[in-house]
């Protein structure tokens, strides 16, 4: 995968290509079988046959091939100082926002530094105004609160205010969080240096979708907001008003068929959270829960969860979706054997794979994404 | 491009007729964007191999190659064939650097050398970024390989790279010395299809001799004896930086025309040194194995070794530097095969101790763990958290950044360690396995050094070569062997050099009235360290007389009849009165009043328990004072301790003494430590 890092970084940051058409020239290398470096290597002719690209393309991805070496440098120095550079068909690359940002906004490239582990986790987003008044802030530290309970990620934007303060009471509950960055990752030592200590403990992840020494500026954090949304599986807002960056991504999610839940505000705060409610925002209280009937709707789509019976077969069609140690196996499943009856089932069968280290992990032959049917479901 | 058009192009350029067949077979490999490993001896015209297409390619060729001298030299040579070609490197300004950086961005440069030390530069790999590379070029490659025999972190990361270029890119590593085991490794880590060309490594000019003595004092006097025997000019290399100094003032002594090279000198003697060997200044300049790597000089007409080297590859690598014009050349290496009380051979030891002491403590290991799993610090930070020598530390961090445990970070214009999220633990079977291998190593040295047959194809059979050329030309074969067999003038000689000896303690410094030193010997090479030990660690009572003579025959030869207005000394930290006791004695004969007003003015610590020059210097600072300054405005004094270490106590007095007026501070000590850090 290594060698691919140069290409991938070469896809990633040609200007003035749409997300949506690399993602799409992804797939179809995916569908052909072929890898990112031969794309780099195809003549003109494939180039515009079997991938579209118009003639303007053409002349971009030749002008990204010549860089190739440069980004090789790149990589390395980046590689070296270790932050971690995910494509899209890394098997480390956050499901959740694959899934909901889907091929047209998916980032082609992740820069990470800290516990990858931890965009496997469920996660929520605490969105919300730079300046937000207490309530909004008691109503984040309650949520982060209860997330860092359950064993949920929370994910910030890293601006102050409400953002600040998710992560704070995050780290304050001892639960996990992505800070996802408004600039290149190579440019935030000052956090990597407050962080320390929860980026060395795996509690904290930090995610970048930049160029990597790109400074901090309003469109970047324009840009991060979707990031944000697409890493959580639920978002809580905390204030918003009507307009500004947490309005547009609300509203953006909503009309993506997103589960928004708002803060109800008491009568005398003057804020747009009402009208978020109005427009398909499911209300909450301050300690971030449902108003009592919504809480039957949700139950109601667990118990209609259709149930496999056979233990074995749900492990094994388990490990087809990522790499996971028996333990994991058991917690996700909610089965009734124990870790080392799974460890001892999954030794003995021969389309699994174990990946050394402490503890063993288990791997599915068949689970490369070549063989995916899709790169996006 | 053909063979016979390439030719045509390097007539032009190069004035040579042709290429030999395995130099084309490598540039014909180059064309066609291939990855090549290049194993031939030195002065085959490696460099051609890559110097030829560099001048064919659009863009730049960048060559990392750890040897400054080298790069020096090919530039110089490049460029009086009108190639434009540059290097970066630590010897030149930051701007110096900067410029040649620019010139590489903006096209105008066709070759870039550059030391792989660089590759943790911010500012090239910035510039990388705006580069237009056409190939690159890894030379003396066996230094990418643990397996190797001079293996160099730093490449670490070169390799990194060269795995992560695009695939078409051409690859070229060369090395003249590379076992069937480091060829392997280095294929294996440059990866992508790699083709190796291999030559034969016989050298017929060479001739080979051993000579076994029964003590130290034997090398010296048969040198002394045969040096001005020896056709043309040479470099006799010994085991240590002391041993460069001791050789150098035996021969001075002797009178014999040779001068001394060691990295502890800077780098404009360094160049002086290695200019004078160009133009044969001396008859032999006593080296460590510093010198002569990469130097374009190909009359060296023989290479002494005084100490065994690690191992057959490091013995062949560095005689491979001589005779590169063909002509005879005399290779010659001692060996002391005296036992010691344990029957262990004396020049066993020091590659020995090399072996040991060629890692730190797993201990100190994980002190540096520690240390890092708090915050993220710089080397100097490290060093004083865990109170480890830089050389320590460096090793430390070197190993620890290879097994993925912590990783360098740039945080602004700074290196900081950060250790790393789901760290694995330390593997210190690697450390094992590598140990073994150089027990193995050294023991194939020793089969050389006792060998009974051709002693050229041992070399060759050892690094991978069977081409089964018959070899004669050694002491074990056609020649007459070298004996020992000193004349009684020459051992008088030698005697009364070695009661005449004194090593210089350098502690000058512009803002300080303080003049170089003398000592009365090295504490580690005589038995004055072990007296000193005595009475200081185990009741031994007074300093001995004997050391007092020594000690003033020192002083006399250094400071010749000097007038001095005072005497003082070191007040102690833990070792009562000897030193005051001893500066008395001192006084008495030297008619030199002695004064106790020198004293400490905080708590210190022994110096000894600080590892290095950073904590030595802080436990010191600010803890002397003088208690009648008014005394020392205009006087000359006499400065006396029992040992001299890192010298951060002599020079923080010196400081205080010339704060209060002192115009000379003249520094005198019983012995000095060998090896001090920093």
């Amino acid at each position: 995968m290594n060698k691919e890092l140069t290409y991938w970084l070469a896809l990633a940051h040609v200007a003035k290509i749409q997300t949506k058409k690399k993602n799409e020239i992804i797939v179809r290398l995916f569908e052909k079988g072929k890898s990112i470096i031969d794309f780099f290597e195809f003549e003109h002719s494939a180039w515009e046959n079997d991938y579209d690209l118009n003639q303007p393309e053409l002349k971009l991805f030749e002008e990204a091939k010549k860089e190739l070496s440069t980004y090789a440098f790149m990589v390395e120095d980046l590689l070296e100082q270790g932050y971690g550079i995910l494509p899209i068909t890394s098997q480390d690359y956050s499901p959740t926002l694959k899934k909901n940002l889907g091929k047209t906004y998916a980032p082609p490239v992740l820069y990470t530094k800290g516990n990858l582990q931890i965009m496997k986790e469920k996660s929520i987003a605490i969105v919300g105004s730079r300046k937000a008044n207490d309530i909004s802030l008691e109503f984040t530290d309650n949520v982060a609160k209860n997330a860092a309970k359950d064993y949920k990620v929370v994910v910030s934007g890293f601006a102050k205010g409400v953002d600040k303060q998710a992560l704070d009471s995050a780290i304050k509950y001892k639960g996990q969080s992505i800070i996802v960055l408004p600039q290149g990752i190579a440019t935030f030592q000052s956090g990597f240096k407050k962080y320390y200590k929860q980026i060395i403990d795996g509690d904290v992840l930090v995610l970048s979708t930049f160029y990597p020494k790109a400074p901090w500026s309003v469109q970047l954090a324009m840009a991060r907001n979707p990031i944000i949304y697409g890493l959580a599986s639920e978002i809580y807002v905390a204030e918003s008003s009507e307009k500004g960056g947490t309005w547009s991504g609300v509203m953006d999610g909503l009309k993506k068929g997103r589960e928004i839940y708002v803060r109800k505000p008491s009568a005398k705060e003057s804020n747009a959270n009402h009208l978020l409610i109005s427009k398909g925002g499911k209300a909450v209280d301050l300690e971030g829960n449902l108003s009592s009937h919504e809480i039957k709707e949700e139950t109601k789509s667990i118990v209609s969860e259709p149930e496999l019976n056979n233990t074995e077969e749900k492990i094994i069609e388990f490990l087809k979706t990522g790499v996971f140690p028996a333990n994991k196996i058991v917690d996700t499943l909610k089965i009734d054997w124990s870790a080392r009856k799974v460890s001892e089932f999954l030794k003995s069968r021969q389309e699994i794979l174990t990946v050394k280290g402490n503890p063993i992990k288990f791997a599915h032959k068949n689970r490369s994404i070549q063989m995916q049917k899709s790169l996006f479901d | 491009m053909n063979r016979q058009e390439a030719e045509i192009k390097l007539k032009n350029t190069f004035g040579f007729d042709h290429f030999y067949d395995e130099q084309w077979e490598t540039i014909d490999l180059l064309f066609k964007g291939k990855r090549v490993l290049l194993i031939e001896k030195t002065g085959y015209g490696k460099s051609l191999c890559f110097q030829f297409p560099a001048t064919q390619f659009p863009g730049l060729t960048v060559i990392f190659s750890p040897l400054i001298a080298l790069m020096r030299d090919q530039v110089k040579g490049l460029n009086s064939k009108g190639i434009k070609a540059k290097f970066i490197n630590s010897e030149q300004t930051p701007e110096e650097n900067s410029l040649t950086i620019q010139e590489a961005i903006s096209g105008k440069l066709k070759i870039l050398y550059i030391a792989p030390e660089r590759q943790e530069n911010q500012e090239w790999i910035e510039a990388t970024r705006r580069m237009n590379l056409s190939m690159i070029v890894i030379d003396e490659a066996h230094t990418i390989s643990v397996w190797g025999h001079d293996f160099r972190p730093a490449f670490r990361r070169i390799i990194n790279l060269v795995k992560l270029l695009p695939q078409n890119l051409p690859v070229l590593a060369t090395t003249a010395t590379a076992t069937k085991r480091v060829q392997e490794d280095i294929e294996k880590q440059i990866s992508g299809n790699i083709q190796t060309i291999r030559g034969e490594l016989t050298r017929e000019n060479f001739r080979l001799y051993v000579i076994c003595v029964n003590s130290e004092d034997e090398k010296l006097l048969w040198l002394a004896e045969n040096l001005h025997i020896l056709e043309g000019n040479g470099i006799i290399y010994t085991g240590t930086r002391v041993n460069t100094e001791i050789y150098s003032r035996w021969f001075e002594f002797s009178g014999i025309n040779a001068t001394e090279y060691n990295a502890g000198l800077d780098s404009d003697s360094r160049k002086e040194i290695e200019n004078g060997l160009m133009n044969n200044r001396w008859k032999a300049v006593i080296s460590t194995n510093a010198l002569g790597m990469g130097i374009d000089k190909s009359d060296i007409r023989f290479i002494v070794h005084t100490q065994i080297p690690a191992s057959p590859i490091h013995y062949y690598q560095e005689i491979g530097r001589a005779g590169r014009d063909g002509k005879p050349t005399r290779l010659i290496l001692f060996y002391n095969s005296t036992k010691d009380e344990n029957g262990i051979e004396e020049d066993v030891k020091l590659p020995q101790a090399f072996i040991d002491g060629g890692r730190p403590r797993i201990k100190n290991y994980s002190k540096v763990i520690n240390v890092l799993k708090q915050e993220p610090l710089g080397e100097r930070q490290i060093m004083k958290a865990a109170n480890l020598k830089q050389t320590q530390v460096r090793v430390i961090k070197a190993d620890l950044i290879e097994q993925g445990i912590i990783k360098e970070v740039i945080y602004g214009r700074s290196k900081k360690y950060e250790y790393q999220f789901n760290a694995p633990e330390l593997n210190t079977k690697a450390f094992d396995e590598l140990r073994d291998q150089k027990l193995k190593e050294l023991s194939a040295m020793l089969e050389y050094v006792n060998l009974k047959t051709s002693r050229m194809k041992f070399l060759c059979d050892y690094l991978g070569d069977n081409s089964h050329t018959y070899y004669q030309n050694c002491d074990n074969t056609t020649l007459e062997p070298y004996l020992i067999n000193p004349q009684d003038q020459t051992i008088l000689k030698l005697q009364e050099f070695r009661e005449s000896y004194f090593p210089k303690l350098i502690v000058e410094s512009t803002h300080s009235n303080i003049v170089n030193g003398v000592a009365s010997s090295y504490y580690g090479v005589s038995s004055v360290g072990a007296a000193l030990h005595r009475s200081k660690y185990e009741n031994g009572g007074d300093f001995p007389d004997f050391l007092l003579k020594l000690t003033l025959k020192a002083f006399r030869k250094k400071y010749g009849q000097e007038k001095f207005d005072f005497i003082v000394y070191v007040p102690p930290t833990e070792s009562g009165d000897l030193v005051k006791n001893f500066a008395e004695k001192l006084s008495q004969v030297l008619k030199v009043p002695i004064s106790h007003k020198l004293i400490k003015t905080g708590e210190t610590q022994p110096q000894k328990i600080f590892k290095n020059g950073y904590l030595k210097k802080e436990n010191v600072a600010q803890k002397f004072s003088y208690s009648r300054p008014d005394e020392l405005t205009g006087k000359s004094v006499i400065l006396f301790d029992d040992i001299f270490d890192s010298g951060s106590t002599i020079k923080e007095i010196g400081n205080v003494l010339t704060k209060f007026g002192v115009i000379k501070i003249a520094p005198l000590v019983i012995a000095k430590t060998v090896g001090g850090d920093i």
